[in-house]
């Protein structure tokens, strides 16, 4: 892997991440009780499970056909805005790789940030109105730091996660602006947001994945 | 409030209700490709598609109105979910007959991801697709945000509308036009007075105390404008039709569609006695109900409370709203 992020490094990214994902179902379905429908873990799950056969039957050795292909079949699992969001994030990964097929830690700071403007083209959400982007953002964020100071991918993405996991515990203390949660107003501070505890799950997925390579 | 509702396990609601479905009205359609409700004989060639896409769980739209004369297909989702852009592209292919396919599309947040996908997508592929989004809830905000407007039972009256158009061998622009123009013409404001609960986590959508009402709730429990004491059905048909007249400015001499649609749990009983005051009200004002029905167009489960819409009509609205049509749940001959 030295200091790039190649196809087997992102598939094996990938399917730690899913991995991560779906052991903590439970856990997540549980969090959307307190202010949803309690159905966001089952729908992690099926949009993880949907998108590691779409890795088991993508013949190609492209990154960006990967990407896309997860992607594509994330857009179809059925259940709120989960799916297309998610979905969304990864097509953006894609068409943002591009052709290059070694990323390194700036090139994959690229590549995640396609994915944040591919999801703000669905979704008007902004940091603090309690969603994914709450985790989301501060990731991107922290990775293009991370590359900017001359760190690695293995470290970039460490960061990342770090930001993930903080962000999404800040989403705790804050009122819901969007989704179901939206309709509970102030019942919906004291539990941590669901869609942004599995971002961190995500990113917590792809730097353990790295860091063991 | 505890969940009593005749289904096997909350995982296979879908699929069941629509296999059901499907059985019981095999004469006018069927299901196709990935769980796609479409008419059960294909529209002719050379006139334009209608395809709209829901959650499951209102009933009996979006599924129930698939038929000669107004949708060719429906995309269900899981209840009160959208469904997925797949789903949604395979649906405007299918629904091409090669005069392109209007996409009527309700405004919930679910639904207009998807949608923006799905069509992002078509245009890629080169598809002739065009959309329209209903927005006619009032209680959303001002006029002149309809951003903020949620899309209610009034997409059932422009499925109608588009329908007959198209079955009219109208284009696929002159179908746009039609149905914008009533899109234009159209407001709904809802009321509720108790919750439904979620078919598949058996929890209420919303809570209400026991003798309040609230006007402009949404129909997945979304905050209304006023929650408020139990009102007669006189007064609370005199408040809901007053904000809906003025916010489509209606005028004496005009002529009205009026759709008074109940939520699942309120009975026709209430419905009828609500309707003779607003004919009442119309009247003293000049206004002319040209047109009008009462019944589920567009439930939210067992919720009780209604919505009231109502449309300006022209000549030309409502010549297609009395076209004939064939869907299992509305027969117009």
């Amino acid at each position: 892997m030295a200091d790039s992020v190649g196809f087997d490094d992102l598939a094996i990214m990938l399917r730690a991440a899913a991995a991560k994902v779906v052991s903590e179902h439970e856990t997540l379905s549980r969090l959307d009780s307190a202010t949803g429908d309690g159905d966001h873990g089952t729908t992690m799950r099926r949009a993880m499970m949907v998108g590691l056969r779409a890795m088991d039957a993508c013949t190609s050795r492209d990154l960006a056909a990967l990407l896309n292909d997860v992607g594509w079949a994330i857009l179809g699992v059925d259940g709120g805005a989960t799916g297309p969001l998610l979905g969304t994030f990864f097509i953006g990964m894609s068409e943002a790789a591009g052709g290059r097929q070694m990323l390194d830690a700036s090139a994959l700071a690229e590549v995640f940030e396609g994915a944040v403007a591919a999801v703000r083209r669905q979704t008007k959400a902004q940091v603090g109105d309690k969603t994914m982007i709450d985790a989301l953002v501060p990731a991107v964020e922290a990775l293009r730091a991370a590359a900017k100071a001359g760190e690695g991918p293995r470290a970039a993405l460490a960061k990342a996660a770090e930001a993930a996991a903080r962000g999404a515990a800040s989403t705790k203390d804050l009122r819901a602006k969007f989704g179901r949660a939206r309709n509970l107003g102030d019942r919906s501070i004291g539990s941590p947001d669901p869609g942004a505890t599995s971002v961190s799950l995500l990113f917590r997925g792809f730097a353990d994945a790295i860091a063991a390579r | 409030m505890a969940m009593k509702k005749f289904i096997n396990k909350p995982e296979d609601l879908v699929g069941e209700l629509l296999e059901g479905y499907a059985l019981a009205y095999a004469d006018k359609i069927r299901l196709a490709g990935n769980r796609l409700v479409v008419r059960a004989r294909r529209k002719a060639k050379g006139k334009v598609g209608v395809v709209t896409l829901g959650g499951s769980g209102h009933e009996p739209a979006l599924s129930g109105f698939v038929g000669k004369g107004m949708l060719d297909i429906s995309v269900p989702g899981e209840i009160f979910a959208a469904p997925g852009p797949p789903r949604c592209l395979e649906a405007l292919k299918r629904a091409e007959r090669g005069a392109g396919v209007l996409f009527i599309v309700l405004n919930h947040a679910g639904d207009v991801m998807a949608a923006n996908l799905t069509m992002e997508m078509a245009l890629k592929q080169g598809l002739n697709v065009k959309q329209i989004l209903t927005h006619e809830d009032i209680a959303g905000g001002p006029r002149s945000q309809p951003e903020n407007r949620r899309g209610l039972v009034g997409a059932v009256p422009v499925m109608k509308v588009a329908g007959a158009a198209a079955e009219a061998g109208y284009s696929l622009d002159a179908c746009l036009a039609v149905a914008e123009r009533l899109e234009r013409q159209m407001a709904t404001l809802a009321v509720a007075m108790t919750s439904a609960t979620h078919p598949s986590t058996g929890q209420a959508i919303f809570t209400l105390p026991d003798d309040e009402m609230e006007i402009g709730m949404g129909q997945h429990g979304e905050a209304g404008t006023g929650r408020m004491k139990m009102k007669s059905a006189d007064e609370t048909a005199e408040a809901m039709l007053g904000q809906l007249l003025a916010d489509l400015s209606v005028q004496a001499g005009e002529q009205l569609l009026v759709l008074l649609n109940g939520a699942g749990a309120t009975t026709l009983m209430e419905l009828f006695i609500v309707f003779r005051r607003m004919h009442q009200v119309c009247e003293a004002r000049g206004i002319k109900i040209a047109r009008a029905r009462i019944a589920e167009f567009l439930t939210v489960q067992e919720m009780a409370g209604f919505q009231m819409f109502i449309a300006r009509m022209d000549e030309e609205l409502l010549k297609l709203w009395d076209a004939p049509c064939d869907t299992p749940y509305l027969v117009v001959r």
